[in-house]
């Protein structure tokens, strides 16, 4: 809880916006399109790692497919790193970048 | 290669098993593959890279394109668990490939193990994602034939494993 306006003089301090830390940045985990895995085999892999519906899955998927790759999830470095390292247990091609 | 006529060589059955169909002939292929995977796999080096000419470069993929720094701690963190898990995954399919029936769990070791095949060989062959026709001339005609048949075992068992999924939530708001 933050204490209510003081009555202290109007001048206010500038906040420094302009660097974000790189901690409050979330980390998306994308998955490229490669020639070898099947359509069917990707759609299994984010239904069951992430849970996802048949539909999003589907869609995802085939996102994958037609524009090359596809944000799977996001969140922070850990939770990120570890999907992509799941990912790639189930060969998929998966990286991660910040947002 | 002949599967039973009217009967797929991996299935699920009303309990929930899964039923393995294979003659001796597809299961003894299987493990010679199984054989050399292992050893590709075994010697993959943590400095191989996604950019070199590894066999199985496809196995251990690049997570920080972006970020040297962040990759190297990465694959130093990464890359031993993953050859460990897939040493392991080759034993369990190589122990199983006998069996009649194996559970959903042995079919999901399955399943990424033969996928891993298929992916080594895809890379050797540098597939491209068109259809394409066996050409019986090509010296690569039998490698072809295999990834083909890899592709058709795979995609069974995501078949048979899609049945054990979680049913999706009746209104989906995404």
């Amino acid at each position: 809880m933050t204490p209510g306006p003081s009555t202290a003089p109007a001048e206010v301090d500038e906040p420094i916006v302009d660097d974000v830390p790189d901690i409050d940045t979330p980390w998306i985990v994308l998955v490229w399109n490669d020639p070898i895995n099947l359509m069917s085999y990707v759609t299994y892999v984010f239904q069951k790692l992430f849970g996802y519906s048949l539909e999003k899955a589907t869609e995802l998927m085939l996102d994958v497919h037609e524009k090359g790759r596809a944000v799977v999830s996001s969140g922070p470095q850990e939770k990120a790193e570890m999907d992509v390292a799941r990912l790639h247990e189930h060969g998929l091609w998966a990286t991660m970048q910040q947002d | 290669m002949a599967f039973g006529s009217r009967r797929l060589p991996l299935e699920r059955r009303d309990d929930g098993a899964i039923v393995v169909r294979l003659s001796s002939d597809e299961r003894e292929l299987l493990q010679s593959l199984l054989s050399q995977l292992r050893m590709l796999v075994r010697v993959a080096d943590v400095d191989d890279g996604v950019d070199g000419d590894s066999p199985v470069r496809r196995l251990f993929p690049t997570a920080y394109p972006q970020d040297e720094g962040r990759e190297s701690d990465y694959q130093a963190m990464v890359h031993g668990t993953l050859v460990e898990q897939r040493l392991a995954a080759i034993d369990s399919v190589e122990q199983t490939l006998d069996s009649d029936t194996i559970d959903d769990e042995m079919a999901g070791t399955w399943m990424r193990t033969l996928n891993d095949l298929r992916l080594v060989i895809g890379t050797r062959l540098d597939v491209s994602e068109d259809v394409h026709d066996i050409d019986m001339d090509d010296p690569d005609a039998n490698l072809y034939a295999l990834y083909d048949y890899l592709g058709f075992l795979v995609d069974r068992l995501v078949t048979a494993l899609a049945q054990s999924l979680p049913e999706d939530p009746p209104l989906d708001l995404t």
